[in-house]
Order: C-alpha cells, then sequence, then structure tokens
C-alpha cells in the first residue's frame, strides 16, 4: 500500500515537472544580457524587451498580431454567438446535427491542408496577402472554439427561463435581450478569449496567407527559431506566458463572480 | 404547435446561416479547391485542342497518324503566351524528361517551316512513341490521377498500368510511413503518461487534483509556438538538460536531442499530453465511487477490482484520447519543423514543401487529400465512440 | 468474546476533529434483521462502512465469530454489500456483475453459469441476463445487486439505504421480496435506513442512532411503544409530547402536574418519583374523541387533514396542541368545533425529561 502511495507522488511530481518545466525554465532567459540562450544566465537586463518594442520586425509584428487578433475576436465571436444561437434547441434534429458537425470541423483539419486550399483560393479572389485575407483564415480555426463555449453555456441553462419571461409578458426580442444575451454571456466572454488566444498563437495559415506586410508575432517567432535564435524568442515566450496566466486568473476570476452572481440573484 | 415548430426551425436556420455561408465560403471551397489542384490537369487538354481531338483515331500502340502529328504542329504553332508554353513543357517534362529540350525546339520549327514539318526528321526522339503516349495521355483529359498515384509512390506505366514507381524517384511512401510512426510512437508516449497521471488525479482531491489538472491546463493555454521555442532552447547541445547531464557527470559529451527524432517525439508528447488527460480524467470522475468498494466487497483484490473494474472502464476515455492525440500528430507542422531534422519531417511539412518550395499544387494538394481523408477518418470513428457514450450513459 | 455473532466493542470513528460514531456497543445475533435507523449525518452508514471494510475504527474493536476483523480486508471479510445506488459494473452485462464475486473466488466455468442462473431467477431476472445495467430500470437494477450480493453466499448481507431510489410502490414491494428472502436463506441482514416505516416494517430489532450515538435498541413494537429518549419518541412515528412533573404517586398510579397547570393520571409502575420532570408521550392514535374516564379535555379544532383511510385532527385546548388520529365511520368533525378528548393512564408513556 505504502509502496503504491510512493509510486503516485513520485510518478506525479515527474510528470508535473515534465510539464510546468520547460515553460518555467525559458522565464529566465528573456532577461539574459548575453546573446546566447544558455544557463547559468551570466548576467539580468532587459535588453530582450527593449528591443521587442524597438526593433522594427518585432514591433510591426507585435502590432500586426493585434489588428488581426482584435478582428479575428469580433468576426469569430459575432458569427459563432450567432451560429450557436442558432443550433440551440434543435439537437434531436439530423440536419442541425451535421450542421454542428461542420462548424466544429475547423479544428480537426490539418492547417497545413487547410493553408494550401486557403492559398490557391484566396490568389484567385484577391485575398492573398491582406489583413482581411488573414483575419478571415484565423476566423475560420477561432470560430469553433466560441461555438463549442456558447453551446456549453446555452445547454447548460435552463430554457424554462425564457418561457418564464415570456410568460410574464416579455415580447421574444426582450427576452433575447434581458435573458437569453446575459445567460450566455460566459460563453460569449470565454469564445471570444479563445478566438483571440487561437489568432495570436496560428502560424501554420499565416505561412500560407499572409504576405510581409502581415507578419504576426507568432509567425515572427516562428522563423526566428527556424533561421537564427536569439533571447528576443525568450522575451516574446515571456510575455506570452504571463499573458496567459493573467487571462487565465482574469477569467477564472470573472467566472466566479459571474457564478456568485447567479447564485445570489 | 407544428407551426411554432416550423417557426422556430426558420428561425433555428436563419441563425445559423451566417456561419454556414461563412464556413462554406472560407472553409470548404479551399478544401475543395486544393482536391481539385489534385486531380485537375487542364494544361495539355487547353493548349493541344487540335491534339485532343485528333487523339481518338489513335491506339497508342503504333505509330502517330500523319493527321495527329498535324494538328500537334497546328496547336503548337498557335500558342502565344510564352508562360502557358511554359507551363505545358513543364508538365509533360515531369512525366518524361526530354521535352524541356525537345518541345522549344519544335515549337520553333513549326513556327517557321511550311505547312508540313518532319517531327521525326526534326529530332529523332519523336520517333520514340513514349513521348507521344505521354502527349496523349496529358491531352485526352482535364483530369489526372497521376499526382494521388505519386502520393503513394504509384504510377502508370506505358500501357497504363498502375505500378509502383522505380524506387528512388519519390519517397513518399516512406513519409508517409514515417509520419504515422511518428504519431504512433506521440500516442505510445501519452498513453504510458497520460493514463497513469488522470488515473491520479482522479484518485485524490482538493489542492492535489488542482494541482495535476492545472499542471495539464496550463500547457494547453500556453502558445504552441512557445512550448516549441521552450524545448527547441532545452534541447540544444549547450541547453539546459544536456548541460544538467554533464554537471551531473551522466554523460560527458552532449547528447544529440534536437534535431532528431527523439527532441520531435518529446516535444510532442509534451504538447498533445493534454489532449490525453483530459479524456481518460473525465471518463474516470464520471465512474460512481463505490464501484471500487463494491468490487472489494465481492472478493476482489485490489490490484483484480483495479484490472476488471477501473482499468476497463479507463479504456474508453484512453480510445477517444488516443485517437485524439493520433489525429493532431498527423497533421503536425510546426514541432517537426523547428525540432525535427531533414529525416524527421512529416507529411505536412512535404506538403508545405510542394506549396511554397516547389509550386507543385498538383501533388501538394495530393498528400493534403491524404492527410484530410485520414485526420477524417479518425475523427469519424472518435465522433461515433463519443456518441455512443452520450447514449449510454 | 465468542459469544456473539457480530460485535462491537467500545467502537469509535473520528474524522479529523469531526466524530461521527462515538463509544458504540452493538452485538448482532446469527440470523437476525438488524435496522441501523437514523436521520442523516447520525453515523449509521459509517458503522456499515466499518463492518464491510471500508473504514476502519479509531478505537476499539469489530468481532465476527469471535475473530477480530476490524483490520481485514474488505476483499477477505466475506460479506455481501448492497450499495446505495447499487454500484453495478456498467461494463458487465447482469450476469457478468452477478458472476464478479464467484470469478473473484476462481469457481469453475460450469458452476459459476448454474449459480448465476440460479441467482437471476431467485431475483426474477432470468430473462435479462445478456442486458447492460443501464438497461435496465430502477427495480430491477436493485435485483441484480441484491442477486450479486447473495451469490456467494455470505453469512451477513450489508445493505445501504438500499431502496432509497425507488418508488413508494416498488419500494414497498422490494420490502417484503427482501424480507422473504431474509427468512428463506436465514441470512443476517444488517440494513441501513433513514425511514422509520421501513425499519419498522422489515426488522426483527432496530438500533436508532442519533449524533453517532445508540439511543435505544429493541424490537419494532418496544421502540414504537415504549421509546426510551424524546429523540427515538418524537423520530420514530409521530407522536403528542407533553411535560410536567410528578406531584403524587399512589401504587403504580401517578399524578402529573402540567405546566399548563392542568392534570393527568398515567399509569406506570417503578418509574415514577414524586417531584420529578417527565415527559409524556402519548401516539395520536390512543387518543379519542368525546370524554372518558380520565383525561378528558375541551378543544378546538384548528385543522382537519384527510388521509384517505384516516382522518388527522390538529387540535387546540389550553396552551396545549394534540395531534388526534381517527377513523372516519364518525360524522367528520370540521374546524372550529369544540370538542372534548381523552386518553387512558395506560396510553401515557413516561419519558425522563
Amino acid at each position: 500500500m505504502n509502496v503504491l502511495r510512493w509510486c503516485k507522488i513520485v510518478f506525479g511530481a515527474a510528470a508535473v515537472f515534465f510539464l510546468l518545466a520547460p515553460l518555467v525554465a525559458i522565464l529566465p532567459l528573456a532577461f539574459t544580457d548575453s546573446v546566447f540562450l544558455n544557463y547559468p544566465v551570466p548576467g539580468y537586463s532587459t535588453r530582450w524587451f527593449e528591443e521587442l518594442l524597438t526593433a522594427e520586425v518585432w514591433r510591426r509584428s507585435i502590432v500586426n498580431s493585434l489588428i488581426i487578433g482584435c478582428g479575428t475576436t469580433v468576426l469569430a465571436t459575432v458569427l459563432g454567438t450567432v451560429g450557436a444561437l442558432g443550433l440551440r434547441g434543435t439537437r434531436l434534429s439530423p440536419v442541425f446535427a451535421f450542421i454542428k458537425t461542420i462548424f466544429l470541423l475547423p479544428m480537426v483539419v490539418p492547417a497545413v491542408v487547410l493553408g494550401v486550399g486557403m492559398q490557391l483560393m484566396f490568389a484567385r479572389y484577391g485575398l492573398a496577402n491582406s489583413y482581411l485575407g488573414v483575419i478571415i483564415a484565423h476566423t475560420v480555426v477561432g470560430v469553433p472554439f466560441v461555438v463549442v463555449n456558447v453551446l456549453t453555456v446555452l445547454q447548460g441553462s435552463d430554457r424554462r427561463l425564457e418561457q418564464a419571461a415570456a410568460s410574464l409578458g416579455a415580447a421574444p426580442h426582450v427576452v433575447f435581450r434581458k435573458i437569453t444575451l446575459p445567460l450566455a454571456l460566459p460563453g460569449i466572454v470565454s469564445g471570444a478569449v479563445f478566438a483571440f488566444a487561437t489568432s495570436l498563437d496560428e502560424v501554420v495559415l499565416t505561412l500560407f496567407v499572409a504576405g510581409p506586410n502581415q507578419r504576426t508575432l507568432a509567425r515572427q517567432m516562428f522563423s526566428t527559431i527556424r533561421e537564427n535564435i536569439s533571447p528576443a524568442i525568450a522575451a516574446a515566450a515571456f510575455v506570452f506566458i504571463v499573458g496567459t496566466m493573467l487571462i487565465a486568473i482574469v477569467f477564472k476570476l470573472s467566472m466566479k463572480a459571474a457564478q456568485r452572481r447567479q447564485e445570489q440573484a | 404547435m407544428n407551426r411554432g415548430r416550423f417557426r422556430t426551425q426558420v428561425t433555428s436556420l436563419a441563425l445559423v446561416a451566417p456561419l454556414l455561408l461563412f464556413l462554406i465560403v472560407f472553409f470548404a471551397l479551399p478544401l475543395f479547391t486544393m482536391m481539385k489542384s489534385a486531380v485537375s490537369d487542364p494544361i495539355a487538354a487547353n493548349v493541344l485542342p487540335a491534339t485532343a481531338s485528333a487523339l481518338s483515331g489513335w491506339d497508342r500502340e503504333s505509330p502517330p497518324s500523319a493527321a495527329l502529328q498535324a494538328a500537334f504542329v497546328t496547336d503548337l504553332k498557335q500558342i502565344e503566351d510564352d508562360q502557358l508554353f511554359g507551363d505545358l513543357v513543364r508538365r509533360l517534362n515531369s512525366a518524361k524528361s526530354g521535352f524541356r529540350t525537345l518541345m522549344p525546339k519544335t515549337r520553333t520549327a513549326a513556327k517557321e517551316a511550311g505547312e508540313p514539318l518532319d517531327l521525326v526528321a526534326l529530332d529523332k526522339r519523336w520517333a520514340d512513341n513514349g513521348y507521344w503516349q505521354v502527349i496523349g495521355v496529358a491531352a485526352s483529359s482535364t483530369i489526372t490521377d497521376r499526382n494521388l498515384l505519386a502520393a503513394l509512390d504509384l504510377g502508370r506505366d506505358a500501357s497504363g498500368e498502375v505500378a509502383a514507381l522505380p524506387t528512388g524517384a519519390s519517397a513518399n511512401r516512406a513519409i508517409l510511413l514515417r509520419t504515422f510512426s511518428m504519431a504512433l510512437a506521440v500516442t505510445v508516449a501519452c498513453v504510458l503518461i497520460g493514463l497513469p497521471f488522470a488515473m491520479i488525479a482522479a484518485s485524490v482531491e482538493g489542492w492535489k487534483r488542482q494541482l495535476l489538472l492545472g499542471a495539464v491546463l496550463l500547457p494547453l493555454w500556453t502558445s504552441l509556438l512557445v512550448r516549441t521555442a521552450a524545448w527547441f532552447i532545452l534541447l540544444q547541445d549547450n541547453g539546459l538538460i544536456n548541460s544538467t547531464l554533464m554537471f551531473l557527470g551522466l554523460t560527458t559529451e552532449p547528447l544529440a536531442l534536437i534535431f532528431n527524432r527523439v527532441g520531435v517525439i518529446i516535444a510532442m508528447t509534451h504538447v498533445l499530453l493534454p489532449f490525453m488527460v483530459l479524456p481518460v480524467f473525465s471518463v474516470l470522475a464520471g465512474i460512481p465511487k463505490n464501484l471500487m468498494p463494491a468490487a472489494a466487497s465481492l472478493g476482489a483484490h485490489p490490484v483484480q477490482a483495479f484490472l476488471t473494474v477501473l482499468l476497463p472502464l479507463s479504456l474508453r476515455g484512453v480510445i477517444s484520447g488516443s485517437l485524439l492525440v493520433f489525429m493532431s500528430a498527423l497533421g503536425y507542422y510546426i514541432t517537426p519543423a523547428l525540432i525535427g531534422g531533414a529525416k524527421d519531417q512529416m507529411i505536412s511539412s512535404v506538403i508545405a514543401y510542394y506549396a511554397t518550395g516547389a509550386a507543385n499544387w498538383g501533388m501538394a494538394g495530393a498528400l493534403g487529400l491524404v492527410l484530410l481523408t485520414a485526420t477524417l477518418l479518425l475523427y469519424v470513428v472518435y465522433l461515433r465512440l463519443s456518441a455512443e457514450r452520450e447514449l449510454r450513459p | 468474546m465468542a459469544d456473539s455473532f457480530i460485535r462491537f466493542k467500545d467502537v469509535s470513528k473520528s474524522f479529523g476533529a469531526l466524530t461521527v460514531v462515538e463509544g458504540l456497543n452493538l452485538d448482532i445475533e446469527q440470523g437476525e434483521f438488524i435496522s441501523l435507523l437514523g436521520p442523516s449525518g447520525s453515523g449509521k452508514t459509517t458503522i456499515l462502512m466499518m463492518l464491510a471494510g471500508f473504514e476502519s475504527p479509531t478505537t476499539g474493536a469489530v468481532w465476527a465469530r469471535g475473530k477480530r476483523i476490524d483490520l481485514l480486508p474488505p476483499h477477505k471479510r466475506n460479506m455481501g454489500v448492497v450499495f446505495q445506488n447499487y454500484a453495478l459494473f456498467p461494463h458487465m452485462t447482469v450476469s457478468e456483475n452477478v458472476a464478479f464475486p464467484l470469478r473473484m473466488r476462481r469457481l469453475g466455468r460450469a458452476e459459476t453459469a448454474d449459480r448465476v442462473t440460479r441467482a437471476l431467477d431467485m431475483v426474477q431476472l432470468g430473462s435479462f441476463a445478456d442486458r447492460r445495467p443501464s438497461q435496465l430500470s430502477g427495480g430491477q437494477q436493485q435485483r441484480v445487486a441484491l442477486a450479486r450480493a447473495l451469490i456467494f453466499e455470505p453469512e451477513v448481507v450489508l445493505m445501504d439505504e438500499p431502496l432509497g431510489a425507488l418508488d413508494k410502490q416498488l419500494r414497498e414491494q422490494m420490502q417484503l421480496d427482501i424480507r422473504a428472502l431474509h427468512r428463506r436463506l436465514g441470512l443476517t441482514v444488517v440494513f441501513v435506513t433513514h425511514d422509520q416505516t421501513e425499519a419498522l416494517t422489515m426488522s426483527d430489532r432496530i438500533a436508532v442512532f442519533n449524533h453517532g450515538k445508540v439511543e435505544q435498541t429493541g424490537s419494532p413494537a418496544e421502540i414504537y411503544d415504549h421509546p426510551s429518549t424524546r429523540f427515538v419518541a418524537e423520530f420514530i412515528g409521530e407522536t403528542n409530547l407533553v411535560r410536567g412533573s410528578v406531584e403524587t404517586v399512589e401504587g403504580t398510579t401517578g399524578r402529573i402536574r402540567l405546566e399548563n397547570g392542568g392534570t393527568l393520571s398515567v399509569e406506570a409502575s417503578g418509574r415514577l418519583h414524586a417531584g420529578k420532570d417527565v415527559c409524556l408521550s402519548i401516539r395520536p392514535e390512543r387518543v379519542t374523541l368525546g370524554t372518558g374516564p380520565d383525561n378528558s379535555f375541551s378543544a378546538r379544532i384548528s385543522d382537519v387533514v384527510y388521509h384517505g383511510d384516516h382522518l388527522r385532527l390538529l387540535v387546540q385546548g389550553n396552551e396545549q396542541s394534540f395531534i388526534i388520529k381517527t377513523d372516519r365511520s364518525r360524522r367528520p368533525p370540521s374546524v372550529g368545533d369544540n370538542i372534548m378528548i381523552s386518553f387512558l393512564p395506560t396510553d401515557c408513556w413516561v419519558i425522563d425529561a
């Protein structure tokens, strides 16, 4: 019995180490003052963060990522939320089950395959090398997350709340605005966060459809690692990891707050 | 009642329509374009219309008739666009080398000479029936299966039968095999780590469970690129892993961890592990708490209870997780591209090479079709399994 | 130590600072049907879990047939357990579930098949052998769980609220079935429930628990008619509690001065001492309408509740409210009527206040 317990502890600790150590190990390297990514770190400075903000390629790519990320978030959230509202309550019909499968399919199709197709098609319709093209490509892979998140929340919420509102005299559009939308809000918010994160992290489609002017931060990191790796990568990774944790914490807190509000109500 | 139902259906359809339309145009259409490029081969038929219609009278075995030869010369004369001609030459040369020099020579001669041009006198290669057969195949149809066959290292021989390409002519089968074996290795690694990990997470409670699940979720939330970059830095010859091993005296020279298979599999396992842990954990968390006590009360030794109750019940999660991991691993591009060496490139890298490097859309499309088919098949199996689970709570 | 079939000796169980079972001494005889009855959180399930081996006592010992068993792992205790929500294995068919304990005991294939058939016939589920548990109704799942717990012929069967998830009619049917099985197979059954009616109808003996301690053990009739504490009187069935102090004692008859000033006569030998504060329990079905030889009061009806086979009257008289169960033969009284109620001195059960 005790042997089993020790096995569990050792294995669990090793697995947690395997999962988290790489993320932790990269953080101090962001503050190195050398041009090499080696331990031990010879001295600490913020020169690589300055490089991120001042070097034209990095600055440009950060701006691009923000533009494209925001565009994707808006487009994916609107399309995904409306689509999820349409899928709600029609769970049994095979037509809608099929539509739902189509909505989720972009998560499954390998990015390179989709990228080849998009490159061919976008070139034909003048979308290649344009912000709109990249935003559309990112929306395609980001929208399933919005659909899933909104749908989960909607299916978890009680349909009778809306029936109650209607019985109390609310017109359909009022029911939608005052009941359905507030109920779906946590799902919409988490879907939007996912869509933004997906856009931020997307490399493959960007490789195929973006021109040099739409180079995103992820794309810039990809070619930096590939061609000449520098501690600027660690600095960018630091921004990503800390940003992720902040988003996760804010997200968790706001979900808790929303839950508390609903429980109190 | 029926009318109300009809109305909700119409409303639902109206709500679904924008996204459906968006995905048809920007998701389905690109995939369709890619598939079409795999089989489309319109160049010869478009540029050589007279030849195409003259082909019907030729049995492909005997030497080509004078009429066919004349039609070919006529077509050549009419080609004005040099780029189009270049595409045609490239198409024909890809099937049989020799066209690259033969075609410009013949075109120049056709433009200069009078009507009856003796092709064999111009170049004795025209006496070789093989060249005419290539033109015949290319011009007779606007679609082709040669890219698809080539994706599997197959081709059509002179008589049109499907046959294996000579070894060394293409390495696609080896790449497919490598892709499958690497995806399988990653899946096995994920099962070996993920299954016990999920079991441990399900067996503890409170902060311990939070820690274990957090350790899985945090990497899942973190950028794939960041995780790959982290492994890139760690796995280098003078990276943290090697310097630690050398500091501890476990090795005197750095182990080769990057730009090889080991590195790719380590990094991909790290990236895909959450997709194994989460389904297994959710299955385990759904198992009623009293099943293991029940087994014990019925006389099962803890090991027996584990083997007969817990393991079979978690199997469903392991299968779902394995399908997810395997499916994702098949199409992986970034991690092998950054961490792997030339010999560790998976099918996605080859597709990307054909598309962006070689501008060979036909091959990119054909290999893409193979990858897409494999992925979708696995996804269908996965959906079946999860639908069954919903039916059987 | 060997005189009792199962014996809890000074058993206590704590989870951290929380003590759920305290100083338990309980003997269970071979072949008896004993119910552990109590509200939720009274420790009854913990006692069952200690008997089955899923919990071990913090202090004290558990004995079975004169051997200490509290250190024995559950799979070696040979006790059949029917769990709350049944704990059927979802990935096995009905017959595989029932065969499980025999497989664990490495019985031959032929004998296993034979016994599984007989066990399923016993619970009338012979035709469901190849179904999965999820394809059965609640009552059928319950019977599979029963067959699985009985097939390896354990001497003791432990049941943890086994009928809690069933609807009323099915529950009553299963109560009869389980009783019949108990008699036919000569089993020792330890039955945990919070439903007093279930305990009263099924058991040979009941142990009433509250806050981790035994309040009273005894036959259903003893428990119902002669509750030893207020908790038992109120928890088992319905009752009217009246407080007062003993004024005079003559032989077996005592006069009780009530808090509201009135007096009652009570028949109870040896339990009455002048000046002592007492609590009287009078069952609603013992209170009659009309004047009687003793203990008559005037009261006013504040509610009449129709129960099909009987009526329940809520009456208010002189700062004391009474519940009365009455049959429907007489003309039904109505709310607001002033009536007389009475009860016999022998129907007042005295509990120490």
